[in-house]
Protein backbone atom coordinates (compact mmCIF):
# COMPACT_ATOMS: atom_id res chain seq x y z
CA UNK A 1 0.00 0.00 0.00
CA UNK A 2 1.34 3.43 -0.93
CA UNK A 3 1.48 5.77 1.98
CA UNK A 4 1.60 9.57 1.93
CA UNK A 5 2.16 12.14 4.60
CA UNK A 6 -0.15 14.51 2.71
CA UNK A 7 -2.84 13.16 0.42
CA UNK A 8 -4.96 15.54 -1.63
CA UNK A 9 -8.14 14.50 -3.40
CA UNK A 10 -8.72 16.88 -6.30
CA UNK A 11 -6.22 18.50 -8.66
CA UNK A 12 -7.91 21.85 -9.26
CA UNK A 13 -6.83 25.20 -7.96
CA UNK A 14 -7.43 24.37 -4.26
CA UNK A 15 -5.66 20.99 -4.42
CA UNK A 16 -2.74 22.18 -6.52
CA UNK A 17 -2.14 25.31 -4.47
CA UNK A 18 -2.24 23.15 -1.35
CA UNK A 19 0.33 20.74 -2.80
CA UNK A 20 2.58 23.63 -3.73
CA UNK A 21 2.31 25.16 -0.25
CA UNK A 22 3.01 21.80 1.40
CA UNK A 23 6.12 21.27 -0.68
CA UNK A 24 7.42 24.78 -0.07
CA UNK A 25 7.26 24.26 3.68
CA UNK A 26 8.00 20.56 4.04
CA UNK A 27 10.75 19.58 1.61
CA UNK A 28 10.68 15.86 2.37
CA UNK A 29 7.11 14.96 3.35
CA UNK A 30 5.48 12.83 0.66
CA UNK A 31 2.65 14.52 -1.23
CA UNK A 32 0.14 13.03 -3.70
CA UNK A 33 -2.74 14.45 -5.67
CA UNK A 34 -5.57 12.17 -6.81
CA UNK A 35 -7.43 13.64 -9.78
CA UNK A 36 -9.78 12.49 -12.51
CA UNK A 37 -8.37 15.15 -14.81
CA UNK A 38 -5.10 15.16 -16.78
CA UNK A 39 -3.44 17.93 -14.75
CA UNK A 40 -4.03 21.42 -13.38
CA UNK A 41 -5.57 23.86 -15.82
CA UNK A 42 -7.33 27.22 -15.77
CA UNK A 43 -11.06 26.78 -15.43
CA UNK A 44 -11.34 30.55 -15.67
CA UNK A 45 -9.90 30.56 -19.17
CA UNK A 46 -12.48 28.14 -20.54
CA UNK A 47 -15.07 30.88 -20.93
CA UNK A 48 -12.73 33.66 -22.06
CA UNK A 49 -12.40 34.74 -25.71
CA UNK A 50 -8.62 34.28 -26.02
CA UNK A 51 -9.00 30.59 -25.29
CA UNK A 52 -12.49 29.79 -26.45
CA UNK A 53 -12.05 31.41 -29.84
CA UNK A 54 -8.58 29.85 -30.13
CA UNK A 55 -6.71 33.16 -30.30
CA UNK A 56 -4.09 31.58 -28.05
CA UNK A 57 -2.85 27.99 -28.18
CA UNK A 58 -4.86 25.27 -26.51
CA UNK A 59 -1.85 24.42 -24.35
CA UNK A 60 -1.97 27.80 -22.67
CA UNK A 61 -4.83 26.44 -20.56
CA UNK A 62 -2.38 24.35 -18.50
CA UNK A 63 -1.21 26.16 -15.41
CA UNK A 64 1.38 23.52 -14.51
CA UNK A 65 3.61 21.72 -16.93
CA UNK A 66 3.79 17.92 -16.74
CA UNK A 67 7.31 18.14 -15.33
CA UNK A 68 6.25 20.38 -12.46
CA UNK A 69 4.83 17.45 -10.48
CA UNK A 70 8.04 15.39 -10.71
CA UNK A 71 10.30 18.35 -10.06
CA UNK A 72 8.40 19.06 -6.87
CA UNK A 73 8.18 15.41 -5.82
CA UNK A 74 4.39 15.48 -5.99
CA UNK A 75 2.87 12.17 -7.10
CA UNK A 76 0.05 12.90 -9.54
CA UNK A 77 -2.37 9.98 -9.55
CA UNK A 78 -4.49 10.86 -12.55
CA UNK A 79 -7.54 9.42 -14.25
CA UNK A 80 -9.05 7.96 -11.08
CA UNK A 81 -11.63 8.94 -8.51
CA UNK A 82 -11.55 8.47 -4.77
CA UNK A 83 -14.41 6.18 -3.83
CA UNK A 84 -14.03 5.41 -0.16
CA UNK A 85 -12.61 7.04 2.92
CA UNK A 86 -11.82 5.04 6.03
CA UNK A 87 -10.89 7.55 8.69
CA UNK A 88 -10.14 4.93 11.35
CA UNK A 89 -7.46 3.26 9.20
CA UNK A 90 -6.64 6.57 7.50
CA UNK A 91 -7.01 5.14 4.02
CA UNK A 92 -8.54 6.21 0.72
CA UNK A 93 -9.77 3.70 -1.83
CA UNK A 94 -9.61 4.62 -5.51
CA UNK A 95 -11.84 3.68 -8.43
CA UNK A 96 -9.13 1.33 -9.75
CA UNK A 97 -9.18 -0.59 -6.46
CA UNK A 98 -5.91 0.80 -5.18
CA UNK A 99 -5.74 1.86 -1.54
CA UNK A 100 -3.66 4.78 -0.27
CA UNK A 101 -2.71 5.58 3.29
CA UNK A 102 -2.54 9.15 4.57
CA UNK A 103 -1.43 11.07 7.62
CA UNK A 104 -3.22 14.29 6.59
CA UNK A 105 -6.01 14.30 4.03
CA UNK A 106 -7.36 17.25 2.04
CA UNK A 107 -10.69 16.94 0.28
CA UNK A 108 -10.63 19.45 -2.58
CA UNK A 109 -13.03 17.62 -4.84
CA UNK A 110 -14.79 20.70 -6.23
CA UNK A 111 -18.11 20.35 -7.97
CA UNK A 112 -19.69 19.62 -11.30
CA UNK A 113 -22.06 21.58 -13.47
CA UNK A 114 -25.60 20.99 -12.27
CA UNK A 115 -27.26 18.79 -14.88
CA UNK A 116 -30.28 20.18 -16.70
CA UNK A 117 -33.10 18.36 -14.90
CA UNK A 118 -35.25 17.53 -17.92
CA UNK A 119 -35.86 14.37 -19.95
CA UNK A 120 -33.69 14.48 -23.07
CA UNK A 121 -30.91 16.51 -21.51
CA UNK A 122 -28.50 13.79 -22.67
CA UNK A 123 -29.08 14.73 -26.31
CA UNK A 124 -26.15 15.89 -28.37
CA UNK A 125 -25.83 19.64 -28.42
CA UNK A 126 -26.66 20.05 -24.72
CA UNK A 127 -23.44 21.52 -23.35
CA UNK A 128 -21.84 22.69 -20.14
CA UNK A 129 -18.59 24.50 -19.56
CA UNK A 130 -17.35 23.34 -16.17
CA UNK A 131 -14.41 21.19 -17.21
CA UNK A 132 -11.94 20.89 -20.04
CA UNK A 133 -13.74 18.09 -21.88
CA UNK A 134 -17.02 19.97 -21.71
CA UNK A 135 -15.32 23.10 -23.04
CA UNK A 136 -13.81 21.12 -25.93
CA UNK A 137 -17.20 19.64 -26.77
CA UNK A 138 -18.82 23.06 -26.68
CA UNK A 139 -16.08 24.61 -28.83
CA UNK A 140 -16.69 21.94 -31.47
CA UNK A 141 -20.46 22.44 -31.32
CA UNK A 142 -20.16 26.21 -31.68
CA UNK A 143 -18.28 25.72 -34.97
CA UNK A 144 -21.29 24.11 -36.66
CA UNK A 145 -24.31 25.35 -34.70
CA UNK A 146 -26.56 28.15 -35.95
CA UNK A 147 -28.89 28.96 -33.07
CA UNK A 148 -28.07 28.47 -29.42
CA UNK A 149 -30.07 28.88 -26.28
CA UNK A 150 -28.39 29.72 -22.99
CA UNK A 151 -30.15 28.65 -19.81
CA UNK A 152 -29.51 30.46 -16.53
CA UNK A 153 -28.72 34.00 -15.45
CA UNK A 154 -25.33 33.83 -13.80
CA UNK A 155 -21.77 34.33 -14.90
CA UNK A 156 -21.57 31.17 -17.02
CA UNK A 157 -24.46 32.22 -19.23
CA UNK A 158 -23.23 35.79 -19.40
CA UNK A 159 -19.73 34.94 -20.53
CA UNK A 160 -20.84 32.13 -22.81
CA UNK A 161 -23.48 34.23 -24.53
CA UNK A 162 -20.65 36.45 -25.67
CA UNK A 163 -18.50 33.51 -26.78
CA UNK A 164 -21.38 32.11 -28.82
CA UNK A 165 -22.17 35.50 -30.35
CA UNK A 166 -18.49 35.95 -31.25
CA UNK A 167 -18.69 32.45 -32.73
CA UNK A 168 -21.39 33.75 -35.08
CA UNK A 169 -24.45 32.09 -33.51
CA UNK A 170 -27.88 33.48 -32.92
CA UNK A 171 -28.35 33.33 -29.15
CA UNK A 172 -31.52 33.28 -27.06
CA UNK A 173 -31.12 33.53 -23.30
CA UNK A 174 -33.79 31.78 -21.25
CA UNK A 175 -34.00 32.72 -17.59
CA UNK A 176 -36.51 32.07 -14.83
CA UNK A 177 -35.69 35.31 -13.08
CA UNK A 178 -37.40 38.67 -13.70
CA UNK A 179 -34.04 40.29 -14.50
CA UNK A 180 -30.44 39.24 -14.86
CA UNK A 181 -28.67 37.97 -11.75
CA UNK A 182 -31.74 38.35 -9.57
CA UNK A 183 -31.65 38.41 -6.55
CA UNK A 184 -27.91 39.02 -6.09
CA UNK A 185 -28.07 42.19 -8.13
CA UNK A 186 -30.68 44.93 -7.96
CA UNK A 187 -32.89 45.66 -10.92
CA UNK A 188 -30.86 48.67 -12.09
CA UNK A 189 -27.65 46.64 -12.28
CA UNK A 190 -29.46 43.68 -13.80
CA UNK A 191 -30.94 45.90 -16.49
CA UNK A 192 -27.48 47.27 -17.29
CA UNK A 193 -26.32 43.74 -17.97
CA UNK A 194 -29.41 42.96 -20.01
CA UNK A 195 -28.87 46.10 -22.09
CA UNK A 196 -25.32 44.96 -22.84
CA UNK A 197 -26.55 41.47 -23.76
CA UNK A 198 -29.22 42.85 -26.05
CA UNK A 199 -26.86 45.33 -27.65
CA UNK A 200 -24.60 42.35 -28.30
CA UNK A 201 -27.42 40.64 -30.17
CA UNK A 202 -28.73 38.27 -27.49
CA UNK A 203 -32.48 37.82 -27.29
CA UNK A 204 -33.61 37.59 -23.66
CA UNK A 205 -36.66 35.67 -22.45
CA UNK A 206 -37.43 36.59 -18.83
CA UNK A 207 -39.45 34.53 -16.36
CA UNK A 208 -39.27 31.73 -18.86
CA UNK A 209 -38.55 28.06 -18.36
CA UNK A 210 -37.99 25.16 -20.70
CA UNK A 211 -40.52 22.37 -20.26
CA UNK A 212 -39.45 20.03 -23.02
CA UNK A 213 -36.34 19.30 -25.03
CA UNK A 214 -37.04 18.48 -28.67
CA UNK A 215 -35.08 16.40 -31.18
CA UNK A 216 -33.99 12.82 -31.65
CA UNK A 217 -30.34 12.09 -31.03
CA UNK A 218 -29.51 15.78 -31.23
CA UNK A 219 -31.37 18.73 -29.76
CA UNK A 220 -33.49 20.53 -32.37
CA UNK A 221 -35.38 22.91 -30.14
CA UNK A 222 -37.20 23.44 -26.87
CA UNK A 223 -40.73 24.15 -25.75
CA UNK A 224 -41.22 26.67 -22.96
CA UNK A 225 -43.77 26.38 -20.17
CA UNK A 226 -45.96 28.98 -21.88
CA UNK A 227 -45.98 26.86 -25.03
CA UNK A 228 -43.50 28.91 -27.06
CA UNK A 229 -41.30 26.79 -29.31
CA UNK A 230 -37.72 27.78 -30.02
CA UNK A 231 -35.54 26.10 -32.62
CA UNK A 232 -31.97 25.52 -31.54
CA UNK A 233 -29.11 23.16 -32.24
CA UNK A 234 -27.13 24.00 -29.14
CA UNK A 235 -28.11 24.53 -25.51
CA UNK A 236 -25.60 25.94 -23.04
CA UNK A 237 -26.60 25.17 -19.48
CA UNK A 238 -25.31 27.34 -16.64
CA UNK A 239 -27.55 26.66 -13.65
CA UNK A 240 -25.07 26.14 -10.86
CA UNK A 241 -22.85 23.58 -9.28
CA UNK A 242 -23.35 20.25 -7.50
CA UNK A 243 -20.92 18.41 -5.27
CA UNK A 244 -20.82 14.62 -5.17
CA UNK A 245 -20.51 13.84 -1.51
CA UNK A 246 -21.91 10.32 -1.08
CA UNK A 247 -18.62 8.58 -0.38
CA UNK A 248 -17.55 11.43 1.90
CA UNK A 249 -20.79 11.32 3.84
CA UNK A 250 -20.55 7.54 4.20
CA UNK A 251 -17.20 8.01 5.89
CA UNK A 252 -18.82 10.07 8.62
CA UNK A 253 -17.77 13.50 7.40
CA UNK A 254 -20.42 16.07 8.26
CA UNK A 255 -21.92 17.61 5.16
CA UNK A 256 -24.66 19.95 4.09
CA UNK A 257 -24.50 21.13 0.47
CA UNK A 258 -20.75 20.99 0.83
CA UNK A 259 -18.33 19.54 3.34
CA UNK A 260 -18.69 21.33 6.66
CA UNK A 261 -15.55 22.82 8.13
CA UNK A 262 -14.59 25.30 10.80
CA UNK A 263 -12.56 28.44 10.04
CA UNK A 264 -9.39 26.34 9.98
CA UNK A 265 -10.88 24.26 7.17
CA UNK A 266 -10.89 21.21 9.43
CA UNK A 267 -13.77 18.77 9.07
CA UNK A 268 -15.31 16.92 12.01
CA UNK A 269 -12.89 14.00 11.45
CA UNK A 270 -9.31 14.22 12.71
CA UNK A 271 -6.66 15.02 10.07
CA UNK A 272 -9.29 15.51 7.37
CA UNK A 273 -9.51 18.97 5.80
CA UNK A 274 -11.59 20.47 3.00
CA UNK A 275 -10.95 23.44 0.71
CA UNK A 276 -12.29 25.11 -2.41
CA UNK A 277 -15.73 24.91 -3.99
CA UNK A 278 -16.63 21.83 -1.93
CA UNK A 279 -15.95 23.45 1.46
CA UNK A 280 -18.84 24.89 3.41
CA UNK A 281 -16.73 26.80 5.86
CA UNK A 282 -17.13 29.11 8.80
CA UNK A 283 -16.55 32.48 7.15
CA UNK A 284 -15.09 34.84 9.73
CA UNK A 285 -15.86 37.89 7.59
CA UNK A 286 -19.55 37.08 7.15
CA UNK A 287 -19.90 35.41 10.54
CA UNK A 288 -21.65 32.34 9.16
CA UNK A 289 -21.05 29.09 7.34
CA UNK A 290 -21.05 29.51 3.56
CA UNK A 291 -20.03 27.67 0.44
CA UNK A 292 -18.49 29.76 -2.35
CA UNK A 293 -17.62 28.59 -5.82
CA UNK A 294 -14.88 30.79 -7.09
CA UNK A 295 -11.27 30.66 -8.17
CA UNK A 296 -9.62 33.04 -5.73
CA UNK A 297 -11.47 31.62 -2.74
CA UNK A 298 -10.42 28.09 -3.71
CA UNK A 299 -6.83 29.14 -4.19
CA UNK A 300 -6.56 30.95 -0.88
CA UNK A 301 -8.30 28.09 0.94
CA UNK A 302 -5.89 25.58 -0.58
CA UNK A 303 -3.08 27.60 0.92
CA UNK A 304 -4.71 27.90 4.36
CA UNK A 305 -5.65 24.20 4.52
CA UNK A 306 -2.08 23.24 3.60
CA UNK A 307 -0.74 25.63 6.22
CA UNK A 308 -2.87 23.96 8.88
CA UNK A 309 -1.93 20.46 7.72
CA UNK A 310 1.72 21.51 8.08
CA UNK A 311 1.12 23.06 11.49
CA UNK A 312 -0.60 19.96 12.83
CA UNK A 313 2.29 17.86 11.48
CA UNK A 314 4.60 19.89 13.69
CA UNK A 315 6.52 21.58 10.87
CA UNK A 316 8.62 24.22 12.56
CA UNK A 317 7.80 27.84 11.87
CA UNK A 318 4.27 27.08 10.66
CA UNK A 319 1.42 28.14 12.91
CA UNK A 320 -2.20 27.17 12.61
CA UNK A 321 -4.26 30.05 11.22
CA UNK A 322 -7.87 30.62 10.27
CA UNK A 323 -9.07 31.34 6.75
CA UNK A 324 -10.16 34.95 6.59
CA UNK A 325 -10.75 36.73 3.34
CA UNK A 326 -13.30 39.08 1.82
CA UNK A 327 -14.39 36.83 -1.01
CA UNK A 328 -15.04 38.28 -4.42
CA UNK A 329 -15.85 37.24 -7.92
CA UNK A 330 -15.30 38.99 -11.23
CA UNK A 331 -16.45 38.32 -14.78
CA UNK A 332 -16.34 40.05 -18.14
CA UNK A 333 -18.39 40.16 -21.31
CA UNK A 334 -20.09 42.44 -23.83
CA UNK A 335 -17.84 45.32 -22.82
CA UNK A 336 -18.84 45.08 -19.16
CA UNK A 337 -16.82 44.00 -16.20
CA UNK A 338 -18.82 42.83 -13.25
CA UNK A 339 -17.72 42.05 -9.73
CA UNK A 340 -19.33 41.16 -6.44
CA UNK A 341 -17.57 41.08 -3.12
CA UNK A 342 -18.42 40.19 0.43
CA UNK A 343 -22.06 39.52 1.20
CA UNK A 344 -24.44 40.80 -1.46
CA UNK A 345 -27.62 39.22 -0.09
CA UNK A 346 -29.77 42.21 0.75
CA UNK A 347 -31.98 42.46 3.83
CA UNK A 348 -34.62 45.17 4.07
CA UNK A 349 -32.92 46.85 7.03
CA UNK A 350 -29.65 47.31 5.11
CA UNK A 351 -28.67 50.58 3.52
CA UNK A 352 -27.39 50.81 -0.05
CA UNK A 353 -25.06 53.59 -1.08
CA UNK A 354 -24.97 54.09 -4.82
CA UNK A 355 -21.84 55.22 -6.59
CA UNK A 356 -22.23 56.10 -10.27
CA UNK A 357 -25.31 55.14 -12.24
CA UNK A 358 -26.37 53.15 -15.28
CA UNK A 359 -26.56 56.44 -17.22
CA UNK A 360 -22.84 57.08 -16.88
CA UNK A 361 -22.12 53.39 -17.51
CA UNK A 362 -20.60 52.50 -14.21
CA UNK A 363 -22.49 51.59 -11.13
CA UNK A 364 -21.39 50.47 -7.69
CA UNK A 365 -23.66 49.50 -4.82
CA UNK A 366 -22.12 49.57 -1.36
CA UNK A 367 -24.13 47.49 1.09
CA UNK A 368 -24.16 48.70 4.70
CA UNK A 369 -25.54 46.58 7.54
CA UNK A 370 -27.27 47.70 10.73
CA UNK A 371 -23.90 47.99 12.51
CA UNK A 372 -23.00 50.82 10.12
CA UNK A 373 -20.39 48.60 8.46
CA UNK A 374 -19.91 47.70 4.81
CA UNK A 375 -20.56 44.00 4.29
CA UNK A 376 -20.57 43.73 0.53
CA UNK A 377 -20.66 45.52 -2.79
CA UNK A 378 -21.48 45.01 -6.45
CA UNK A 379 -19.50 46.67 -9.22
CA UNK A 380 -20.29 47.21 -12.86
CA UNK A 381 -17.51 48.76 -14.94
CA UNK A 382 -15.80 49.97 -11.81
CA UNK A 383 -13.70 47.11 -10.52
CA UNK A 384 -10.95 49.52 -9.49
CA UNK A 385 -13.12 50.34 -6.48
CA UNK A 386 -13.17 46.71 -5.36
CA UNK A 387 -9.71 46.70 -3.73
CA UNK A 388 -10.43 49.64 -1.42
CA UNK A 389 -13.99 48.47 -0.68
CA UNK A 390 -12.74 45.02 0.29
CA UNK A 391 -10.28 46.61 2.69
CA UNK A 392 -13.11 48.67 4.20
CA UNK A 393 -15.17 45.49 4.66
CA UNK A 394 -12.22 43.77 6.30
CA UNK A 395 -11.44 46.65 8.64
CA UNK A 396 -15.02 47.08 9.94
CA UNK A 397 -15.02 50.68 8.69
CA UNK A 398 -17.90 52.81 10.06
CA UNK A 399 -19.86 54.44 7.26
CA UNK A 400 -21.53 57.34 9.12
CA UNK A 401 -20.11 60.71 8.00
CA UNK A 402 -18.57 59.09 4.92
CA UNK A 403 -21.67 58.46 2.84
CA UNK A 404 -21.13 61.42 0.54
CA UNK A 405 -17.54 60.35 -0.09
CA UNK A 406 -18.63 56.82 -0.90
CA UNK A 407 -21.20 58.08 -3.37
CA UNK A 408 -19.00 60.78 -4.90
CA UNK A 409 -17.62 59.28 -8.11
CA UNK A 410 -14.68 61.69 -8.11
CA UNK A 411 -13.64 60.72 -4.61
CA UNK A 412 -10.78 58.21 -4.47
CA UNK A 413 -11.86 55.52 -2.02
CA UNK A 414 -8.28 54.77 -1.11
CA UNK A 415 -8.36 57.93 1.00
CA UNK A 416 -10.71 56.18 3.41
CA UNK A 417 -8.30 53.35 4.14
CA UNK A 418 -6.48 53.21 7.45
CA UNK A 419 -2.95 54.55 7.02
CA UNK B 1 3.97 40.34 -26.31
CA UNK B 2 2.07 43.23 -27.69
CA UNK B 3 0.12 45.16 -25.13
CA UNK B 4 2.36 44.93 -22.09
CA UNK B 5 3.35 47.17 -19.23
CA UNK B 6 6.68 46.85 -17.49
CA UNK B 7 7.51 47.73 -13.92
CA UNK B 8 11.09 47.92 -12.70
CA UNK B 9 11.75 46.61 -9.22
CA UNK B 10 14.59 47.72 -6.96
CA UNK B 11 13.82 45.92 -3.73
CA UNK B 12 16.94 45.24 -1.72
CA UNK B 13 18.02 41.61 -1.73
CA UNK B 14 15.44 40.63 -4.32
CA UNK B 15 16.24 38.46 -7.31
CA UNK B 16 13.27 39.76 -9.25
CA UNK B 17 13.97 43.02 -11.01
CA UNK B 18 11.07 43.39 -13.41
CA UNK B 19 7.33 42.67 -13.40
CA UNK B 20 5.53 42.61 -16.75
CA UNK B 21 1.77 42.49 -17.18
CA UNK B 22 0.27 41.44 -20.50
CA UNK B 23 -2.89 43.53 -20.71
CA UNK B 24 -4.32 41.42 -23.53
CA UNK B 25 -4.19 38.34 -21.31
CA UNK B 26 -5.34 40.05 -18.10
CA UNK B 27 -9.06 39.58 -17.46
CA UNK B 28 -9.29 41.45 -14.17
CA UNK B 29 -9.75 38.29 -12.10
CA UNK B 30 -7.90 40.14 -9.31
CA UNK B 31 -6.31 37.00 -7.86
CA UNK B 32 -2.97 38.86 -7.80
CA UNK B 33 -4.58 41.51 -5.62
CA UNK B 34 -5.87 38.88 -3.22
CA UNK B 35 -2.31 37.60 -2.83
CA UNK B 36 -0.57 40.99 -2.76
CA UNK B 37 -2.85 43.99 -2.49
CA UNK B 38 0.17 46.17 -1.77
CA UNK B 39 1.68 45.39 -5.18
CA UNK B 40 -1.30 45.48 -7.54
CA UNK B 41 -4.60 47.17 -8.19
CA UNK B 42 -7.11 47.20 -11.03
CA UNK B 43 -7.18 50.25 -13.27
CA UNK B 44 -10.15 51.86 -14.99
CA UNK B 45 -9.91 49.35 -17.84
CA UNK B 46 -10.29 46.42 -15.41
CA UNK B 47 -6.63 45.45 -15.90
CA UNK B 48 -4.08 44.75 -13.19
CA UNK B 49 -1.41 47.39 -12.76
CA UNK B 50 1.55 47.48 -10.38
CA UNK B 51 1.37 50.31 -7.85
CA UNK B 52 4.34 49.37 -5.68
CA UNK B 53 6.80 47.09 -7.43
CA UNK B 54 9.02 46.86 -4.37
CA UNK B 55 6.34 46.21 -1.78
CA UNK B 56 6.28 42.40 -1.65
CA UNK B 57 9.04 39.89 -0.97
CA UNK B 58 10.05 37.47 -3.72
CA UNK B 59 8.00 34.56 -2.38
CA UNK B 60 4.83 36.64 -2.27
CA UNK B 61 5.49 38.14 -5.68
CA UNK B 62 6.01 34.68 -7.15
CA UNK B 63 2.77 33.49 -5.54
CA UNK B 64 0.91 36.46 -6.98
CA UNK B 65 2.14 35.64 -10.49
CA UNK B 66 1.35 31.94 -10.04
CA UNK B 67 -2.15 32.82 -8.87
CA UNK B 68 -3.11 34.39 -12.21
CA UNK B 69 -5.61 32.16 -14.05
CA UNK B 70 -4.53 33.53 -17.44
CA UNK B 71 -0.77 33.70 -16.85
CA UNK B 72 -0.71 37.43 -17.54
CA UNK B 73 2.07 38.23 -15.04
CA UNK B 74 5.71 37.70 -16.04
CA UNK B 75 8.67 37.99 -13.69
CA UNK B 76 12.29 38.58 -14.73
CA UNK B 77 15.54 38.33 -12.77
CA UNK B 78 18.47 40.75 -12.80
CA UNK B 79 20.02 39.07 -15.82
CA UNK B 80 16.81 39.64 -17.73
CA UNK B 81 15.90 35.96 -17.64
CA UNK B 82 12.21 35.15 -17.32
CA UNK B 83 11.69 33.33 -14.01
CA UNK B 84 7.91 33.01 -14.31
CA UNK B 85 6.13 31.43 -16.11
CA UNK B 86 8.91 28.87 -16.50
Amino acid sequence: MDSYKYLIIGGGVAGTTAAETLRQNDKDGSVAIVSDEPRFYSRIMLSKPNFFLEKISFDSVWLKQKEWYGENKIDFIGGVLATKLNSANKTIELSDGKVLEYEKLLLATGGEARPWPLPGSDKKGVCYVRDLNQAKELMENVKTAKHAIAVGSGFVSFEMCEMMRLGGLEVTLIMREPYYWYPLLDEESGKMIEAALEKGGVKILREAEVSEILGDEKISGVTLKDGTKIDCDLALIGIGLVCHLDWIKQAGVEINKGILTNEYLETNLPDVYAAGDVAEFNDLVLGERVQLGNWVNAQMQGRTAANNMLASSGISGVEKKPFKMVSFYTCIGFGLNIAMSGDVRIKSEYKIIKRGSPEINFFVRVIVDTNDEIIGATFINRTQDMGPINKLIESDFKVTNHESELSNTNFNLKQLLPK
Amino acid sequence: MSNTKEYIRNREGSNISKIVIDRDLCIGAASCIAVSGETYELDNENKAVVTHADAADDVTLMMSAESCPTKAIFLFDKEGKQVFPK
